[in-house]
């Protein structure tokens, strides 16, 4: 492939849509993942990238969130309908590994009060952390619906210990427009986080759940 | 009768050389000789079994011999010597121990040989020799075997990887750590492991296992290889990789051409010159080729968290564990590089750090360098904060000296680089008030602190030492501490002044074409012009991947293929120009519905209190949402990254100069300080000598190592020569000659004398002709110039 044109990406993208929304409809709502392969990496040399970037759409809105809070926290929590912990429940968990396990699995993301937040290592030891979910910072002061957004839309690319990687950047249920503009900023993004730029790209491709993989790059 | 068979033995002997080259020729016809030889060898070995203790020498020698002899021509009898390979193997397994030596590494080189001819596969092989390595109790021969072992496992992965050998072997290799931890046989696991790591061969998950279990074991020794490789190993390999590269001189092949054309032409030069370009291609090739995945063995580990924990209770909190202050100062580098690396919650191991935090501990500045390298940014503060205050307490004092202030203040900050929020505000002030010490290193270290927390906690510090920047932005509430736990959210960096600069451009071209300048800037311009500007950038954009591709094709490795570059060009063209405006003009009109709604919103939490902070706000928003925009409706080329790159270093450095040096920066200048302040990378170790850091300077040197300095930052230069005489030499070194100038100088005067009578000696019409040949010969362009 010699280059990557909006034109190409939006063709790709309405071929995608056409596929998951006309052709063949699933029963749920497919995500739309970006597959990238790197070449020309050396991860010894160049040492390992990692970064987070926030796109302007909410990529998977199905996304559970959990607030580890102090009452005032919980209280909003509950006001808007997400699930909240406090202190004492965490506490109860006693540091059990395998419940600490459990909860961290049974949501895709946490936020807590910052005062509860330096006792978190305390309290719940490495399990979040170590499922790469350690709790976003939240004050009263600041709005808890829209932060709760900012931790949806905010995706994280990570380079493990293969040469690729795959991201969900949005979903079937967007807009053409929008699943291009989430797909533009993350492309733009992680390319903007390599050393060598386009040289270090190998492969764009993005694939919705159930569809066959389009190939951008 | 004794005698006679010696005698005949002897006989025999002497022919064996002879009958394994007439073999080699003619196996089928000289079956029966081997098959007598063979038979004769089985008689040998089976009265050396019988009684392996008590054969004779002369019995022990023809056995070598015959076995020498059978090894080497076994592979034109299969039939015949089915059971060779493993009788061999049984003989070396049993009676390794009380086999003569060089019987030994004669069955030893044998199997080897046997390895080479395909008889017998690696791991046959490998399986008998292993077991040999861990328990002979010979030096010599473990020295063999494990030359053997691994050179048989570097050939066996020479060409292609050879999976299932390498497999079976690793797990040979773990059970011998895993089986019994307190022998030292793990050792050898260790050194092979390593070995292979360091060439490139191993490089998976289940190498860094079988290190992982080694410095785990209670044997001292197994557990500094272990820990050792971990700190260590990698750099061997990159060394390693970097020496074989180095190995080769390199070859310019213009010159070689250039000497080839002016010297005779023989045979033998022009295949010097083939060789030399084969060898070139060859390289370039290699050169071009895929890197090899090699992740370093700490981040390939399993389970980083659980092996951090158990180091740190096994060796470490353990009360009971055998290691001195140096082995335990290893471990304690290791774990607290896992902790730093994978970000990892050991609480414990903070306090453990305590105790040893006082100037008298012996290597004390390794154990800050591991302290700090411990910390990372999901360390509660509270864990860090009793540490920082014992560090600023026990080493940072008047009374203190001068190094052991300038260590105590640079584990600080490289405590708080890590982890800014260990700080308090007393503290900090107390600390940064040493910049005015009269010793350099402290005076160095305590600015250090300054201008770290001017960065990431100015409100921290007094007010007259935030500095105008730092103040500046507080002001203006730019910047805010960062929380606990709080990722930053990257953003491309610098975009909005690519951004702004792409804007700048374009107003240019506008201006250039006659148009006003700001239509298009505010997004009320007229359709035609804002459709014609996309088209120009696309253009642009069309010729950004191609300047690179110019650029950069020989080093890039298949870029792009100029070739194919045209049809796709018209191909893409048409759809792009009809579809990118209108993708444009839709994201301009979200972008212009977008703030509104947001003003809504606003409105409606703020209760219609502020309408001007609305608007501001409703602003700034746009300004976002325009940058944004950037990056979601199209694609940036290498030509954009490449100048977002130069934008931001740009603005970085510039934010940092006052007015008056900006100017006298050269660019050159800007690109250094980007690089220094990209050299470091979390993935590198901490050291002690970075804690020591400028104490050096504070010590007040004896006259020896003040001599030894001198001439060290001398370095090559020993004699004291002119300059010019240096660079003669240099050129001299180069193989050049000298120039015109210099041999008309040196030449001997009486061969000049000749010339210098007859020139005082000429009449004027000579002397005339010599003139206006010279103004002739200057105005054609010299003695060679082009006179056609």
């Amino acid at each position: 492939m010699s280059k990557i044109t909006v034109a190409g990406v939006r063709q790709n993208v309405q071929a995608l849509l056409d596929y998951s929304l006309n052709e063949k409809k699933r029963n749920f709502l497919e995500t739309v993942e970006l597959q990238i392969g790197l070449k020309n990496y050396d991860p010894q040399r160049d040492k390992r990238f990692s970064g987070t970037v926030k796109l302007p759409q909410v990529p998977r809105p199905g996304m559970t969130v959990c607030i580890l809070g102090d009452q005032h926290d919980i209280d909003r929590a509950k006001h808007h309908g997400i699930d909240a912990m406090s202190a004492d429940d965490l506490k109860k968990l006693n540091k059990n590994k395998k419940l600490i396990k459990k909860l961290a699995r049974k949501y895709d993301a946490f936020i807590s009060s910052e005062g509860l937040l330096r006792q978190i290592p305390r309290l719940l030891g490495p399990g979040l952390s170590k499922a790469g979910k350690f709790p976003t910072p939240v004050s009263h002061g600041e709005d808890l619906a829209a932060k709760i957004t900012e931790v949806k839309s905010t995706i994280k690319f990570q380079l493990k210990k293969v040469l690729c990687m795959g991201v969900a950047v949005g979903n079937v249920g967007m807009t053409e427009d929008q699943l291009i503009g989430n797909i533009m900023l993350s492309i733009n993004y992680l390319v903007s986080l390599l050393k060598k730029g386009w040289q270090n790209v190998g492969s764009l491709t993005i694939k919705a759940s159930m569809s066959p993989p389009k190939r951008l790059y | 009768m004794g005698k006679r068979k010696v005698g005949a033995l002897e006989k025999v002997e002497a022919d064996l050389p002879n009958l394994q080259h007439k073999i080699r020729r003619d196996p089928v016809s000289y079956k029966d000789d081997f098959a007598s030889q063979y038979h004769q060898y089985e008689s040998h070995r089976e009265i050396f079994m019988r009684a392996p203790g008590s054969a004779t020498d002369a019995g022990l020698i023809s056995l070598r011999e015959l076995i020498d002899f059978v090894a080497h021509v076994a592979d034109c009898y299969p039939e015949i010597t089915k059971s060779f390979p493993e009788d061999l193997m049984n003989l070396i397994t049993l009676h390794h121990t009380d086999l003569e030596p060089e019987l030994r590494e004669k069955i030893v080189g044998s199997l080897v040989l046997l390895r080479k001819k395909d008889v017998i596969d690696s791991s046959a092989l490998l399986q008998t020799l292993f077991p040999l390595l861990t328990t002979t109790p010979s030096k010599s021969l473990r020295a063999l075997l494990f030359q053997k072992i691994l050179s048989d496992l570097r050939s066996s992965n020479a060409k292609t990887k050879n999976h299932r050998l390498n497999r079976t072997i690793q797990t040979v290799l773990f059970n011998l750590v895993v089986s019994d931890r307190t022998s030292s046989k793990g050792l050898w696991a260790v050194k092979l492991t390593r070995e292979l790591w360091k060439r490139q061969i191993w490089t998976d998950s289940k190498t860094v296992e079988i290190m992982k279990e080694a410095s785990l074991s209670d044997n001292e020794k197994v557990i500094l290889g272990g820990v050792r490789f971990f700190l260590g190993g990698d750099k061997e390999r990159e060394e390693l990789a970097e020496e074989e590269s180095d190995d080769e001189p390199d070859i310019d092949m213009g010159k070689l051409r250039h000497q080839a054309g002016i010297n005779k032409k023989t045979r033998k030069q022009s295949k010097s010159l083939e060789k030399a370009a084969a060898t070139v291609k060859r390289r370039e090739r290699k050169k071009n080729q895929p890197h090899p995945l090699n992740f370093s063995a700490l981040h390939l580990l399993h389970d980083p968290q659980g092996f951090a924990e158990t180091l740190f209770q096994k060796h470490l909190q353990n009360t009971k564990s055998k290691l001195n202050l140096e082995q335990k100062l290893l471990v304690l580098q290791l774990v607290s590089r896992l902790v730093g690396l994978h970000r990892l919650t050991v609480i414990s191991l903070y306090s453990y750090f305590l105790k040893y935090l006082t100037p008298r501990q012996p290597s004390v500045t390794s154990f800050l360098a591991s302290l700090a390298q411990s910390t990372h940014s999901l360390v509660p503060p509270d864990v860090l904060e009793p540490l920082i205050q014992k560090i600023a307490n026990e080493f940072v004092s008047e009374a203190a000296a001068a190094e052991v202030a300038s260590a105590g203040l640079n584990a600080i900050r490289e405590i708080c680089v890590r982890q800014p929020l260990a700080m308090n505000e007393t503290l900090l002030q107390d600390l940064v008030m040493y910049k005015s010490s009269k010793d350099k290193g402290v005076m160095m270290a305590a600015k250090g602190l300054l201008s770290l927390y001017r960065e990431v906690g100015a409100d921290l510090l007094r007010k007259k030492d935030r500095g105008k920047a730092a103040t500046m932005e507080l002001k203006l509430g730019e910047r805010k501490q960062r929380r606990f736990g709080e990722e930053d959210i990257g953003g491309i960096e610098g975009l909005e002044l690519l951004e702004a600069y792409k804007e700048e451009e374009r107003k240019r071209k506008r201006e250039a074409k006659g148009l006003p300048a700001d239509a298009g800037a505010d997004g009320e311009g007229n359709g035609d012009g804002d459709e014609e500007e996309e088209e120009d950038e696309d253009e642009d954009d069309w010729g950004a991947w191609n300047i690179e591709d110019e650029e950069d094709s020989d080093d890039s490795g298949g870029w792009i293929n100029v070739e194919s570059d045209g049809e796709i060009d018209i191909s893409d063209s048409d759809s792009d120009r009809e579809t990118k405006p209108s993708a444009a003009k839709k994201a301009k009109l979200d972008k212009k519905a977008n703030p509104a709604a947001r003003d809504v919103d606003v409105d409606g939490a703020a209760a219609e209190e502020e309408e001007e902070n609305a608007d501001a706000e409703a602003e700034a928003e746009a300004a976002r949402q325009r940058v944004l925009n950037l990056a979601t409706t199209r694609i940036l080329t290498p030509a954009d990254l490449a100048k977002l790159q130069e934008l931001r270093t740009q603005a970085s450095v510039s934010k940092l100069l006052p007015e008056t040096q900006r100017r006298l920066h050269a660019a050159a200048k800007i690109q250094a300080a980007a690089a220094a302040s990209h050299n470091r990378h979390v993935d590198d170790p901490l050291t002690a000598a970075e804690i020591e850091g400028l104490a050096m300077l504070s010590h007040k040197q004896d006259k020896e190592s003040r001599d030894a300095a001198v001439k060290a930052a001398k370095g090559e230069r020993n004699e004291h020569k002119s300059s010019a005489a240096l660079r003669k030499e240099k050129l001299r070194s180069q193989g050049k000659s000298t120039t015109n100038k210099e041999k008309a100088r040196k030449k001997n005067f009486l061969m000049t004398l000749g010339k210098a009578r007859f020139k005082q000696k000429r009449s004027l019409v000579e002397t005339q002709k010599v003139l206006k040949g010279h103004v002739e010969r200057s105005k054609r362009g010299g003695r060679r110039g082009n006179n056609g």
